[in-house]
């Protein structure tokens, strides 16, 4: 029997109070690391301190795409206080790495493909001595044109980045009748910028010589064990003799998950014998880690004449930059979710991954499905319009359920309740519409900046709904892996939990507490430091850790309590079920039958369990599979106000509605929903990196634009518990569907305010006043502000 | 959400000629160009990742290519991706 509730809709800064003591799953749980962030006294992976220690740095390549002629480090090599100055030649092992597929340069021996490409490495006992020491090196470059544009990257003729070329993945799916017809059709060009993960704590770590020739690396990363794997196979040594353990992460959002200095710091302590540091600034962060990848996106939907979906078409071109990171999936990602949640009985959908001179592209949070979602949302948008229904109305009518068949091939499994999130957030009351003029300055889209008086404010409200896989897919063995052991100390029973998985800041330290408390009865809980001593646990992303890491953590504890209760009935006999309550084993009954202390005894109970969700498949050629393991859902509603004479934007309210299958944490549910609509919200109107001519144009978060709290709306907030059978307490993973349909709701609402068509996002102002589209018909009348002189708005825009 | 498109197989092929000739190198670049599945790895090798039947063709095709223009040794290091879905129903 399923099961439906619902939060409260608390507005985003009035928090219940969260109780202090230790909690079980369900319970709302502070985080451990949260006062401490906010009082800024975390330690993270750059506050890492050894006594001895060097500063590593990277010497990158200035252009996006060039030809090495030589490297000259002799002049770095000499100076006082430089330790050490490496290149290519001096990678141990392979000198290319890849999550996915192996093509990224350790250091860059003949050419490099993208601006800030690792070229050169040093240490030095100062970071001013090891940068000087970068200035030193002397790199003699043959530039070359950048490729920086998709679409030419595909052309026949155009010059390979990669020996087989600038194609890195074309996924193709057929479904149904790929010719089919429709009563009414809409089409549009879609565009989505390169969004940054925008972490806050950048890049940073310390890698420790053993002395027998393998190193420890303290890292802030997602994926220890792929971490590890794949600096041992650079370093030429055996895993073993690379441990990795995780350090303070200052956020992650799938951009921690390829490698950074990860090799480089390594190879220097191995060189030097001596810890290395290594620690990026905000500028070469923004080099030092992939991005989302842009895309260019052609839709075609056909309707019946009463709204039903008749077919989808679309071709996605998706801009992977220099090296393929996770492109791959992303690739596979973006064309099963192509679709959308509704009922499509025939679909062709093209999906490409292309290699350019831009930055490399990967992980992020949506990882695929945000730029199909923006596509697809925004073509619904425009059925609606052409077939004259309310768009609610049609995603409602078209949405899709369990058991229907995806264009992919996978019949979805239960629970799928995309009409009851979409039903949900329809029937949320409206934020209140206050009067504008007379408000306070601070509540006028711009905020402060805006010098109106709010003649031209007006209200709009858009809606999306989103679609996700959970976990990984296409057939990888996805598992994690944790250990649990209980003893007791001091008298009072102790429960260990030891697992690789990467706590980047979603609670994930917190929810394995919750479940040892869950299953074991006891209140002591000790979440070890995440390491690889360990197995996998896997990545963190996905919004996997709860399932998989979850669904391990659980495990283990039963196996440990299967171990407890052996025990107890070899002493005792047959006495029924059995659970642990306060410190006594205790019967079906409610009769204390044993003292746990007595049972566990002076032994250890320690049991390792790897948790493997079931399998999944590949697609086949025509792009037909059970690709996916858990698909979640969520439903946005955006109400904004336009400033239209000035391109101002104030998000009021984002209202949604959520399939989490089990609110393992409420408060935790809360935050990652937050968050979420905050990098929505940075996507629909404001987080971009500029790149030009494969040169980034915004390398700081002076000129990178992010939400702050002062953009933020009240976000109010209805989840359905549905359990899903297949998984740990039925939970479903919840930290990437409210990114993803929050940023086409927000711009939804955008053109429901404005009535322009805004096919691009982040959306800039000159689009909300139309200045993209169409110069006004009647200018501005020049003011006070001297337009007479400095010309036309509209002709301003074209210089 | 990376690796689970990881490439099954991946071969590391590094190609030496006599003197200073880097003809069998370029040869053996051109043939690993066409299979679709080559990488730089570095100034002398390459690299072939995918499917294993696929890896395994093309392995042959980019030797050939390279003895023909005069390579005197071929190192070659191919490497299984243990969680790809085919090795899945193998017992380790």
């Amino acid at each position: 029997m399923s099961r439906t509730a619902s939060m409260p809709a608390a507005p985003a800064r009035e928090r219940p109070v969260t109780p202090t003591a230790p909690g079980k799953v369900g319970e709302s749980m502070a985080r451990p690391d949260g006062v401490s962030k906010v009082r800024g006294e975390f330690e993270y992976s750059s506050d890492l301190w050894m006594d001895g220690m060097l500063w590593g740095a990277t010497l990158r390549s200035p252009h996006p795409h060039a030809e090495i002629r030589s490297i000259d480090t002799s002049d770095a090599e000499s100076m006082p206080g430089v330790h050490a100055v490496l290149t290519h030649e001096d990678v141990p092992g392979r000198k290319v790495y890849g999550m996915e597929i192996p093509d990224q340069p350790v250091l860059a021996w003949d050419t490099v493909r993208y601006q800030g490409e690792a070229v050169a490495i040093v240490a030095a006992d100062h970071p001013e001595t090891a940068r000087l020491a970068l200035a030193s090196i002397r790199v003699d470059y043959e530039i070359l044109e950048p490729l920086a544009d998709a679409e030419d990257a595909m052309k026949d003729g155009t010059p390979k980045l990669h020996l087989s070329g600038n194609m890195l993945r074309h996924v193709k799916i057929k479904h149904g009748d790929p010719e089919a017809t429709a009563d009414v059709v809409v089409s549009g060009e879609y565009e989505i910028g390169m969004q940054d993960q925008a972490f806050l704590g950048p890049e940073s770590g310390l890698a420790v010589p053993d002395g027998e020739g393998g190193v420890d690396l303290h890292i802030s990363t997602q994926w220890l064990h792929v971490d590890r794997d794949q600096v041992a196979e650079s370093l030429d040594l055996p895993p073993e003799m690379v441990r990795l353990t995780l350090s303070g992460v200052g956020g992650a959002f799938g951009g921690r998950e390829d490698l950074s200095m990860q090799i480089h710091s390594c190879m220097l302590a191995l060189h030097t014998e001596r810890p290395i540091k290594m620690v990026y600034n905000r500028e070469e962060s923004f080099y030092g880690h992939v991005h989302r990848h842009p895309a260019k996106m052609s839709f075609e939907h056909g309707a019946t004449k009463d709204g039903h979906l008749v077919y989808v078409r679309a071709r996605l071109v998706l801009d992977g930059g220099a090296y393929a990171s996770s492109s791959m999936a992303v690739c596979l990602n973006a064309a099963t979710f192509a679709g959308g949640p509704y009922k499509v009985p025939n679909a062709a959908i093209d999906s490409y991954l292309v290699y350019t001179n831009n930055p490399p592209c990967g992980a992020m949070r949506g990882f695929g499905a945000v730029q199909a979602c923006f596509a697809h949302e925004s073509q619904m948008d425009k059925l609606a319009a052409a077939l004259g229904v309310d768009p609610l109305d049609l995603r409602i009518k078209n949405a899709i359920e369990a058991g229907d068949t995806l264009p992919f091939g996978q019949k979805l499994p239960a629970p799928a309740p995309v009409e009851e999130i979409l039903r949900r957030v329809k029937a949320m009351p409206m934020p209140e519409a206050t009067e504008v003029m007379g408000r306070d300055v601070r509540e006028l889209p711009g905020g402060v900046s805006n010098v109106t008086h709010g003649e031209g404010v007006r209200r709009g409200v858009g809606y999306a709904v989103s679609i996700k896989n959970i976990g990984f897919s296409a057939g990888f063995d996805d598992y994690s892996t944790a250990r649990v052991t209980l003893s007791f100390e001091d008298g009072e029973p102790l429960v260990r939990v030891h697992t690789a998985a990467a706590e980047v800041g979603q609670g994930l330290v917190t929810l394995q507490a919750q479940i040892a408390r869950t299953e074991l009865g006891v209140e002591r809980v000790a979440v070890l430091q995440a390491d690889t001593e360990v197995g996998s646990a896997g990545s963190t992303s996905a919004s996997r850790q709860s399932y998989v890491t979850g669904g391990a953590v659980k495990a283990a504890c039963e196996a440990v309590r299967d171990r407890l209760f052996e025990r107890v009935r070899e002493a005792l006999g047959d006495v029924g079920d059995l659970v642990i309550e306060n410190g006594f084993v205790v019967s079906e009954s409610g009769e204390r039958i044993s003292v746990l202390e007595d049972v566990v005894g002076a032994d250890e109970i320690d049991e390792t369990v790897e948790f493997h969700h079931k399998e999944t498949y590949p697609p086949d050629e025509d792009g037909q599979g059970d690709v996916h393991l858990q698909y979640a859902f969520a439903a946005h509603r955006a109400v904004v106000e336009v400033d239209v004479e000035l391109g101002l934007v104030r998000v009021v309210e984002v209202a949604t509605a959520q399939d989490v299958g089990k609110i393992m944490n409420p408060q935790a549910l809360e935050g990652q929903v937050e968050g979420g609509v905050a990098q929505g919200l940075g996507l629909a109107l404001m987080e971009e990196i500029q790149v030009k001519e494969g040169k980034v144009q915004n390398a700081s978060f002076t000129d990178y634009l992010l939400p702050t709290i002062l953009d933020m709306p009240s976000v109010k907030m209805e989840f359905l518990e549905l359990a899903d059978p297949d998984a740990p307490y039925g939970l479903k993973g919840v930290g990437e569907p409210p990114t993803i349909s929050s940023t086409p709701a927000i711009v939804a609402a955008l053109r429901d305010a404005t009535g322009r068509e805004l096919r691009r996002v982040p959306v800039r102002p000159e689009q909300l006043v139309g200045l993209t589209e169409h110069p006004p018909n009647e200018p501005p009348q020049p003011g006070s502000a001297g337009y007479a002189d400095i010309g036309r708005l509209d002709k301003r825009l074209e210089q | 959400m990376p690796g689970y498109e990881r490439a099954e197989v991946t071969a590391e092929l590094t190609v030496r000629s006599p003197e200073d000739k880097n003809e069998a190198f370029d040869a053996a670049k051109r043939s690993a160009g066409e299979t679709g599945l080559a990488r730089d790895a570095g100034p002398e090798a390459l690299m072939l990742a995918g499917g294993r039947v696929e890896v395994l063709e093309a392995v042959g095709k980019v030797l050939e290519a390279a003895l023909e223009a005069g390579a005197r040794e071929v190192n070659m290091k191919v490497e299984a991706e243990a969680d790809a879905d085919s090795f899945n129903s193998i017992d380790p």
